[in-house]
This record gives C-alpha cells, sequence and structure tokens, in this order.
C-alpha cells in the first residue's frame, strides 16, 4: 500500500511542471474567456520565443554546471549595436549577422576567462555582465532607440502561417534538442556536467566541450535579444535586465539542474519559458493590478521550484526504500 | 628586497589589502579631491552599510549559499519601517519611541525573510539561488505594492540623526559596522556555531554525521544575512531621509563581487570576516575614485567588471602559479 502510495506521489511529482502549466492555463481560462482563444494563446507562444531561445541556450550552460549571468547584457548589446547600425544605413540582414557574431564572440569571451584561468563561471560572467552593460550604455548614450520599420514587420511577418518568431523558435528549440539527445556532443555535455573530472579521464576534450557551450548560449542570447526588439520597435537603456535571471528561472522549472548533468530543451526549457510567459499574459488579461505581477510570477516560481525538490527527496527516499528491501 | 615582498605577496592573505592601498596612493596623487578630509568621510559613509550587509552574505555563502534577496530586504525594511516611524502614518508615537518601533521593525522584517530563506533552503531542500531569487522578486514587488512606489517621507528627527551622530567621537555607522564585525568574527572563530558553518559548507554530508545541527546553523545564518540587510536598510534610509521601495536595487552585485573578491569561495567552507573587508574597500574605493575622476555611470560599470575580472584572475594566479604559463 505505502508503496503504490508513494509511487502515485512520484508520478504526480515527475509530471509537476506540466501539471502546474496546465492548473495556470486552465485558472486563467476561467477566469477569462479571451484567454482560451486561439489568437490568444498563439499571441502567447509568439511571446515566449524570446524567452524561450535565451534559456535554450542557458540550458547548455546549466548542463555542465556553469551559468552565465550575462545574457541579459548581451542582449542589449545585441538591441543596441543592431539599432546603430540600420541608423548608420546598413541593410537589416548585416545587422542581423554582426549581432550575432557579436553574441558569438561575447561568449568566447566568457568561454575564454572560465577555461583559461579556472575562474568560476559566476565570476566571469558576473563582470561581463557589468561589462557589456556598460558598453552598451556607452553605445546608445543611455537614450532609448527606436528601430525602423523593417525590423517591426520581421516580428509581424508569418510563413506558412507560422508566425516568424516562432519559426526561429522552432528551429533553435529543434536543433537543440537534436543535438544534445542524438548527436556525441550532446552526450558529453551530460558527461561533463554530471562529473568533469572522469568526463576528463575518459578522454573527452572537456575544455573544448565548456567553450562551445558558452558560445552557443552568447549566441542564443543575440537571437533573443533580435528577436525581443523585432516584437517591440525600440531598445531602452534596461532592455534585457533580469533576463538572466528569467532564463535561468525558465531552464530550472523545465527540470534543469543548477548542479549540471539533468535537464533538456525539449520539452523541458520550452515549457518552462512558455509556464512563465503565460503567467504574464493571464495577469494582462484578467486586468490585474500591475503591482501584483511580481509577487505572483515570484509565488509561482518558487512553487515550482519547491515541487522540483519535494520530487528529488521523494526520489532519494524511495531509493532508500529500495535498498532497505 | 623584491623577491622578498613577492614572496610575502604570495603568502599572505592580504593581496586585496595591499590592492587597495596602492589603488588609494595612485588615486590621491592623479585625481583632485580624492584625499581630502571630505571625500574620505563619504568613503567612509559609502562604506559601513556595505561592510554590513557583505558580512551577512559572507555567513551565508560559507555554508554554500547565497543570498540574492538582500536588496529587496532592504527595500522592504526600509518602506515598512519608514511608514510605522512617518509623522505621515498618523500612528502618532512620539519620535524617539517611534524611532525604536521603526529600528525593531526593520530588523524584524529582515529576520524574517531570512527565516523563510534558510527554511525554504533546509527544510524544503530547496536550491539557494532559485529560493533567494524568487523571494528577492517576491519582496520587492511587496515593497513597491505596499507604497505603490511612493517615497515615504517625515522621518523623526531622531531617526535621521544616526547617520550622522556620533557615540564617542565615533560616527554611528561606524559603530554597527564595527559591531557587526566583531560579532561575525567572535562566533565565526570562537564558537561552536562558526566551526559548524564551516563544517557544513565544506561538506554537509559529513557534517551531519559528525552531529552538526546542519539546518538549524544554516537557517540562522540567513536569519543573520537578513538582519544585516535590515541594519544596512537603517543606515541608508536614515541618510536619504525617505524609506524607497527601490533602494538597494544595484548593491547586490557590489555585495557579492565583494565578498567573492576578498576570497570567500562560493562553493562554501572558505572565507573570514576580514577578506570581506578588503573585498568591500576595494569595491567602494573603486566606485568612488572613478566618480571624481569625472567617469560617466556606464564606463564605471565597465571598468568595474574589468577589475572584478582581474582580481579573480590574480586570485587564481595566486593559489595555482602553474596557470601564468
Amino acid at each position: 500500500m505505502k508503496v503504490i502510495q508513494a509511487r502515485s506521489i512520484r508520478k504526480v511529482l515527475d509530471h509537476s511542471t506540466l501539471i502546474l502549466f496546465a492548473a495556470i492555463v486552465i485558472t486563467f481560462g476561467f477566469l477569462s474567456s479571451q484567454f482560451f482563444t486561439f489568437q490568444n494563446l498563439s499571441n502567447i507562444l509568439i511571446q515566449s520565443s524570446s524567452l524561450a531561445i535565451i534559456a535554450t541556450g542557458m540550458t547548455f550552460v546549466l548542463l555542465t554546471a556553469g551559468i552565465d549571468l550575462s545574457v541579459g547584457s548581451t542582449m542589449f548589446l545585441a538591441g543596441v549595436v543592431s539599432a546603430k547600425m540600420v541608423a548608420w544605413g546598413s541593410p537589416l540582414w548585416l545587422a542581423c549577422v554582426t549581432v550575432l557574431l557579436v553574441g558569438t564572440l561575447y561568449g568566447l569571451v566568457n568561454a575564454f576567462f572560465i577555461y583559461r584561468f579556472k575562474i568560476i563561471p559566476f565570476i566571469v560572467t558576473l563582470a561581463t555582465f557589468y561589462v557589456g552593460r556598460g558598453f552598451g550604455l556607452f553605445l546608445s548614450e543611455t537614450r532609448a532607440m527606436n528601430l525602423p520599420e523593417g525590423f517591426l514587420k520581421i516580428g509581424s511577418v508569418s510563413i506558412l502561417g507560422i508566425p516568424f518568431p516562432v519559426l526561429v523558435l522552432g528551429v533553435v528549440i529543434l536543433s537543440a534538442h537534436l543535438a544534445l539527445s542524438k548527436t556525441q556532443f550532446g552526450r558529453q555535455i551530460y558527461a561533463v556536467g554530471n562529473n568533469a573530472e572522469k568526463a576528463r579521464k575518459a578522454g573527452m576534450p572537456v575544455d573544448r566541450i565548456l567553450l562551445s557551450v558558452y558560445l552557443i548560449c552568447g549566441f542564443c542570447a543575440a537571437l533573443g535579444g533580435l528577436v525581443a526588439i523585432a516584437q517591440l520597435g525600440a531598445v531602452s537603456p534596461t532592455f534585457g535586465k533580469q533576463s538572466e535571471f528569467m532564463a535561468i528561472a525558465a531552464a530550472i522549472l523545465g527540470g534543469t539542474s543548477l548542479f549540471g548533468g539533468k535537464g533538456n530543451v525539449f520539452p523541458g526549457t520550452l515549457i518552462g519559458a512558455v509556464t512563465i510567459q503565460s503567467i504574464q499574459n493571464g495577469l494582462v488579461i484578467v486586468n490585474a493590478n500591475p503591482y501584483l505581477y511580481p509577487l505572483i510570477t515570484g509565488a509561482v516560481i518558487f512553487l515550482i521550484v519547491l515541487i522540483d525538490s519535494l520530487r528529488h527527496m521523494q526520489e532519494v527516499k524511495s531509493r532508500r526504500l529500495g535498498a532497505s528491501f | 628586497m623584491i623577491a622578498q615582498l613577492k614572496e610575502h605577496y604570495q603568502k599572505s592573505d592580504n593581496s586585496i589589502l595591499y590592492l587597495c592601498v596602492l589603488y588609494y596612493i595612485v588615486m590621491s596623487f592623479i585625481t583632485p579631491g580624492f584625499f581630502s578630509l571630505g571625500n574620505n568621510w563619504n568613503l567612509l559613509f559609502n562604506l559601513m552599510p556595505l561592510v554590513i550587509v557583505s558580512i551577512g552574505q559572507t555567513c551565508v555563502m560559507l555554508t554554500g549559499g547565497i543570498d540574492l534577496s538582500i536588496t529587496s530586504t532592504i527595500a522592504l525594511s526600509s518602506v515598512v519601517g519608514a511608514s510605522f516611524m512617518s509623522s505621515d502614518s498618523g500612528l502618532g508615537f512620539n519620535p524617539s519611541v517611534s524611532t525604536f518601533i521603526g529600528i525593531g521593525v526593520m530588523l524584524v522584517v529582515g529576520a524574517a525573510i531570512g527565516l523563510v530563506n534558510g527554511v525554504a533552503v533546509t527544510k524544503l531542500g530547496m536550491p539557494a539561488f532559485m529560493v533567494t531569487l524568487t523571494t528577492m522578486m517576491f519582496f520587492s514587488g511587496f515593497a513597491v505594492w505596499l507604497t505603490e512606489s511612493q517615497n515615504i517621507y517625515n522621518l523623526p528627527d531622531s531617526f535621521l540623526r544616526i547617520s550622522s551622530m556620533s557615540m564617542r567621537d565615533v560616527p554611528i555607522p561606524v559603530v554597527a559596522a564595527l559591531g557587526v564585525m566583531l560579532i561575525a568574527y567572535f562566533i565565526l572563530n570562537t564558537t561552536v556555531i562558526g566551526e559548524w558553518i564551516y563544517a557544513v559548507g565544506l561538506n554537509v554530508k559529513v557534517a551531519r554525521i559528525s552531529g552538526v545541527n546542519v539546518d538549524g546553523t544554516i537557517i540562522s545564518c540567513y536569519v543573520f544575512c537578513g538582519v544585516c540587510a535590515a541594519l544596512g536598510a537603517v543606515l541608508y534610509t536614515s541618510r536619504l531621509e525617505t524609506g524607497s521601495p527601490i533602494m538597494g536595487q544595484n548593491i547586490l552585485l557590489d555585495v557579492i563581487g565583494a565578498v567573492v573578491i576578498g576570497g570567500t569561495s562560493l562553493f562554501g567552507g572558505k572565507g573570514k570576516v576580514k577578506w570581506t573587508l578588503f573585498g568591500v574597500l576595494f569595491i567602494s574605493l573603486l566606485d568612488n575614485g572613478l566618480n571624481l575622476i569625472g567617469l560617466s555611470y556606464f564606463l564605471i560599470m565597465i571598468v568595474k567588471g574589468l577589475v572584478i575580472l582581474f582580481a579573480a584572475i590574480l586570485n587564481v594566479l595566486k593559489e595555482r602559479p602553474s596557470l601564468a604559463s
């Protein structure tokens, strides 16, 4: 009896993110008839595409037990550089390519200090967080910058009925998912995250793997920044602030561990990002007091992390139970 | 001579202090107004609340945790305390009584947030980073919601005098910071709890098996950190003469940067009160000097980031000279 009970608790906990996501959607659906319209659901997906892309990059870093606090600054830098370049008369595609290069370079800088000097990622990316935001503010002269119409068009265009941001998101998620689950590179990322020392002894190129996850994270941050400004049409001096925390929260909600080696992009991180965005979207639709947004978002994330840790404790307990039989 | 100095530098744990002294001397020569009485007072008053908050953070980090919620603790205790004291609130106590009540309330708020963090980390098994991230979102949102993002003015004179009053020629903020440092030093170095804190940080499992009250130790560190943040809030609120829901917003990374630059390990078990003092001194000197040179806000951010990186590299090279080649 006890075992069955424990097993059913575990089943509930195993799918906690999905259940919570469903609970949030159903709650908002009851509170407002507009929430469940196709229009709104596709809106949620469009709005969450930027966060989901950034969180995908963050997932790679978290899988190696690292962390990247600089993604918000990279996003901001991406926005500023693209706005500047377009203002100087460069074609749109060139601006986009440059921005993606800048993001990747930013990841390279992070990775260089982490693997050359063995400084912990937290400190390196804390430093590049400052440098990136400062440099972005310097370039933009701390002013909000409007983007040309062309950018907004990218944000609202649809290809084969699929909105462009969602299409980008789909490509990113799909390639990340395939890279993590089907390639040797993906397996090596998990191995390094589980135990870097053992991975090194097994002959894996640990340094190269660490380098590449930060490159991926920087690239995704720049791409996510582009997708976000294509929807906003402007870059304010606070653009991307706290995005690093939201991206980490989305990845953790999706079941990725802060301690490395555990997690996935699909469905995990995607659901995490969409969950966060659904809360924001739902609160707007039910006309909640704007001051309550951070309170509710914080409380819900707290609840999800709590469930995740209960799941972990349950696992440990059942393992002990199994051992005693 | 130089070789001797080099050897001493590599052996001692005062390297950050030497850097500070060097920086101080250089800046005194090249920056007009740096070595003035007024600026030194200014420096001292900026330093004190930061020292107090960072000491609390050090204790949490010693257990292997982290407290991101300190800024929201500062904001919430500032507005709650201020609304108890303000003559606008119409509670109608006489000024000195309301000062006592206000300070008491502020410290209780800090302790309460610390308790929430500590219990969530220990009893519910949640990762410290996520717990304090969500409590940061929640309580700073709470502070903004309570005040509807208005500042609270008209605090009693007896409270405002705290930042300017002296006790036997020593300003109260200095007394408070010295007090906190002494208490932390005493606890960490001479009591059983201090030994437990280091033991928990070094290895939780071993500590638990050896009979350490792990949960109690961790919870008391978070509570201490919360109280320290609230004490910082008392000084900031008294100095700015307002209770503000965004108070302390920008000091989170300064505090964590200071503690880590000082040499305290993010993984726990290694750190000293003295180191944190040096780290805070370093960050404050840097901020102050760059401000006086007339660098803009964003250039200061860039330099701060680079310096954090530089200090981290120095730290690593000192421990592992082999990486220099």
